[in-house]
C-alpha cells in the first residue's frame, strides 16, 4: 500500500464545518481543541474559497524533527502519530508546523503549561492497544484499524475533502478536474509532501 | 588616549547591541507581506473577467496572513506559515551543531589553560587581617542568580541536546520523564532568574562602570600573558566585561526572550515572534553558558581566594592588594571603595 | 609580540571568522526519513494487526482502497 494523504478540493468546499464537527464528535476531543478547521479566504467576496485544514501527515514532518523528546513516529502508511505519554507540552511542534495542526488543551497557559499536544491522527489512534479505552481517551477512535477512512473525509457532503491512499485520491481528483476543466490546484501538497530537497532526498533513499 | 579608547568601547558595545537586535529582526521568521494581486478586490474583479481562474486566491494561500475561520485558537486563520521551517533549520542546524561544539570546546580550552598555567596563587603570605568585599545582600543576589542559572542551564541543555545525548543512553521513557520535570522546572525557575538578574545589574552597576584605569588592563591583557600585576578598582576589566556582556546584555536577552516563550500567545505575540524569541534564547543562553565557564573557573579553580570572597564576603588584605590594588588603597584610605 | 597584545586581536578574529566560515561546509541536509521499526519509542501495532483483520494485510488494503474509491461520486452514479 502506498501512502495516506488528505486532499481538500477548494472548488467544492462550502464551509459547512461538518468535518470539524464530525472530528470533534468522533474523537471526543477536549474543549478548545480542534483537530480540523475550515479557513475561508476573502470571505463574502465573489469567488471566495474555503479550505479544510488539519495535520497533513507531512513526508518530512517538521514536528518530528524538532520534538525534544522524539515522541513522534510515522507508520508504514505515512501517518504521523505521537506518543502522549512522552509529550512535555513544549509547543515546538506548534512553532514548526506549517499548517498549525498541533493543539494544546490548556491553550495559552502561563508558564508554558500547555498540556499534552493533540492533533489529527488520520483516525489511526496512537501507540496504545488498538481499540482500547486508553487509546480512545488519549487519541480518539482508531477507524483505520476497522478498515475505514478518516470520518471528516468520509462524511464530507460535497466530497471536497478526500482521504486515503495517495494514488486513489489523486485519481479521483484528476478525473474531477478533467470533467470540470478548472480548479486543478492541490492545496498544501507542496508544503506537506514536498518538492525540491525533500523529493531529492526521497529519491536518494530509494523511495518513490 | 584612554578617553578615546573608552569611547570606542562604549560605541562598540552599542554597535554590538544594535547589530544583534537588527539581526534578530532580520531573521526570516516573519510572515511575508500579502502578495500583490491577492486582495478581495482583485478577486472580485477576476471573478467577472475570468470566472474559472482563481489566481488571487491561490496567491493568498501562502501569504501567511489570517483569513476567516469559525474555529478559535492562536492564529487559526493562517493556512500555511512558512517561517516554521526556517526556525527548524536554524535550531536543528547551526544552533545545535555549533552550540554543541562551543560548549565542548570552551571547557576543554579552560581545562587546558589550567593544566598549563595552574591556579594563580598569592605571592605574599596572608596577613590574617580580613577586608569586607561583599555584603550579605550582594552574596544573596550572587548565589540566587548562580543557583537558578545552573538549574536553567542543565534543564535547558537537556531540552536542546537531550535527543542527541540522553536518548541513545537512556531511551525514550527516561528522557521524556526527565524532560517533563525539566521543562516545568525551567519554566518556573526562569522568571526567578529574571528577578535575580535585574537585582544583580542594579546592585553591581555602580562598580562596573568603565574607568580610565581599565585601559591599562586591556593593554596588558589582564596580565595573563606576561604574568604582570595590573592594578584595578573593585572590579577589573575582565569582571566588568562579564558584567556588561554576560550578565547585562546576554542575561537580559535570555530573560526577555524566555518570558515571551514562557507565556505563549499571551498578548499579541504570534508563532513567528516565539520562533525569533527561541532563536535569541538559544544563542544567548549558549553564549552566556560559554562565558559563565570562564567566570566559574576564575571564581573557583583559577584564582586562590576568589571563592572565599563570595562565600564568606571577606578577603585577606594580601589578596586585596594583589588583585584589586586601587580598591585596597581606597578602603585603607577610609573611602567607600566604590568608584 | 607580548608588548602589543592588541595587535593579535585582528589576527585572532580573522582566524575565528575563517574557521567559522569553513565549518559551514559541514552542514548536512536535515530531511529525515522515518521508517516503521526504526522508532525506538513505544511501539504501535499496525492497523491490520490486532483488529478485525487479524493480520490479513491484503484484506485491509482492499477494504481501504474500496472506501477510498467510494469517495468519487462518479463511481456511484455510473
Amino acid at each position: 500500500m502506498g501512502r495516506m494523504k488528505f486532499l481538500c478540493d477548494a472548488e467544492r468546499c462550502i464551509e459547512c464545518n461538518g468535518c470539524v464537527t464530525a472530528c470533534k464528535n468522533e474523537h471526543e476531543v477536549p474543549w478548545g481543541v480542534n483537530r480540523r478547521r475550515v479557513v475561508t479566504m476573502n470571505d463574502g467576496v465573489p469567488g471566495e474559497r474555503s479550505i479544510s485544514v488539519a495535520c497533513m501527515h507531512c513526508s518530512d514532518a517538521p514536528c518530528m524533527a524538532v520534538c525534544p523528546t522524539d515522541c513522534f513516529y510515522k507508520t508504514e502508511d505515512g501517518v504521523v502519530l505521537h506518543d502522549k505519554d512522552k509529550c512535555i507540552g513544549c509547543g515546538y511542534c506548534f512553532f514548526a508546523c506549517p499548517f498549525g495542526a498541533p493543539q494544546f488543551p490548556n491553550g495559552q497557559a502561563a508558564f508554558g503549561a500547555r498540556g499534552k499536544m493533540d492533533k489529527c491522527t488520520f483516525c489511526a489512534g496512537g501507540p496504545e492497544e488498538t481499540g482500547s479505552q486508553a487509546e480512545y481517551d488519549k487519541y480518539g477512535s482508531n477507524r483505520l484499524a476497522q478498515g475505514k477512512l478518516p470520518l471528516c473525509a468520509e462524511m464530507c457532503s460535497t466530497k471536497a475533502l478526500l482521504a486515503g491512499d495517495a494514488n486513489v485520491v489523486a485519481d479521483i481528483f484528476r478525473e474531477r478536474v478533467l470533467r470540470r476543466g478548472t480548479g486543478a490546484e492541490v492545496w498544501g501538497w507542496d508544503a506537506a509532501y514536498g518538492g525540491g530537497e525533500q523529493k531529492r532526498e526521497r529519491k536518494r533513499e530509494g523511495q518513490s | 588616549m584612554t578617553i578615546r579608547m573608552m569611547r570606542a568601547q562604549g560605541g562598540g558595545f552599542a554597535a554590538l547591541l544594535l547589530m544583534l537586535l537588527l539581526w534578530a529582526f532580520a531573521l526570516p521568521l516573519h510572515a511575508a507581506e500579502r502578495p500583490a494581486g491577492s486582495s478581495a478586490a482583485d478577486q472580485a474583479e477576476r471573478q467577472v473577467e475570468r470566472p474559472l481562474n482563481n489566481a488571487p486566491v491561490w496567491r493568498a494561500v501562502r501569504s501567511g496572513e489570517a483569513h476567516t475561520t469559525n474555529v478559535r485558537g492562536p492564529e487559526a486563520g493562517v493556512l500555511i506559515q512558512s517561517e516554521g521551517n526556517t526556525w527548524r533549520q536554524l535550531r536543528n542546524g547551526p544552533i545545535t551543531q555549533y552550540g554543541g561544539w562551543l560548549l565542548i570546546l570552551v571547557p576543554s580550552a579552560i581545562v587546558l589553560f589550567w593544566l598549563v598555567k595552574g591556579t594563580i596563587r598569592l605571592h605574599q603570605p596572608r596577613t590574617g587581617r580580613l577586608m569586607k568585599r561583599f555584603s550579605a545582600f550582594e552574596r544573596f543576589i550572587h548565589w540566587g542568580t548562580a543557583i537558578t542559572f545552573l538549574v536553567l542551564a542543565v534543564t535547558g541543555l537537556a531540552i536542546l541536546f537531550g535527543k542527541h545525548v540522553l536518548l541513545p543512553i537512556f531511551g525514550h521513557g527516561v528522557l521524556a520523564a526527565l524532560l517533563d520535570v525539566g521543562k516545568t522546572v525551567h519554566n518556573y525557575v526562569g522568571p526567578a532568574f529574571g528577578v535575580f538578574v535585574v537585582l544583580m545589574i542594579l546592585t553591581f552597576l555602580r562598580d562596573n562602570v568603565w574607568q580610565a584605569i581599565d585601559a591599562v588592563w586591556i593593554r596588558r591583557a589582564g596580565g595573563v600573558l606576561d604574568g604582570s600585576h595590573v592594578p584595578s578598582g573593585r572590579f577589573n576589566f575582565g569582571e566588568k566585561t562579564w558584567f556588561w556582556i554576560g550578565v547585562t546584555f546576554l542575561g537580559l536577552a535570555v530573560v526577555i526572550s524566555g518570558l515571551i516563550l514562557d507565556f505563549p500567545n499571551i498578548g499579541e505575540w504570534t508563532r513567528s515572534d516565539m520562533q525569533t524569541a527561541n532563536i535569541v534564547h538559544a544563542i544567548g543562553a549558549i553564549l552566556l553558558l560559554g562565558l559563565s565557564f570562564g567566570h566559574i573557573y576564575m571564581g573557583t579553580l583559577g584564582v586562590e581566594g576568589a571563592y572565599e570572597s563570595m562565600k564568606t564576603g571577606y578577603v585577606d588584605e594580601t589578596w586585596a592588594k594583589e588583585h584589586h590594588e586601587i580598591w585596597y588603597q581606597d578602603i585603607k584610605a577610609g573611602k567607600s571603595g566604590h568608584p | 609580540m607580548s608588548r602589543h597584545p592588541l595587535k593579535r586581536l585582528p589576527v585572532l578574529v580573522l582566524a575565528g571568522v575563517l574557521s567559522a566560515g569553513l565549518s559551514a561546509c559541514g552542514e548536512v541536509p536535515q530531511v529525515t526519513v522515518y521508517e516503521q521499526g526504526q522508532y525506538r519509542g513505544k511501539t504501535d501495532t499496525r492497523p491490520w494487526e490486532d483488529s478485525e483483520f487479524k493480520g490479513d494485510r491484503a484484506a485491509w488494503e482492499k477494504a481501504l482502497k474500496q472506501r477510498a474509491r467510494n469517495q468519487s461520486e462518479y463511481n456511484r452514479i455510473q
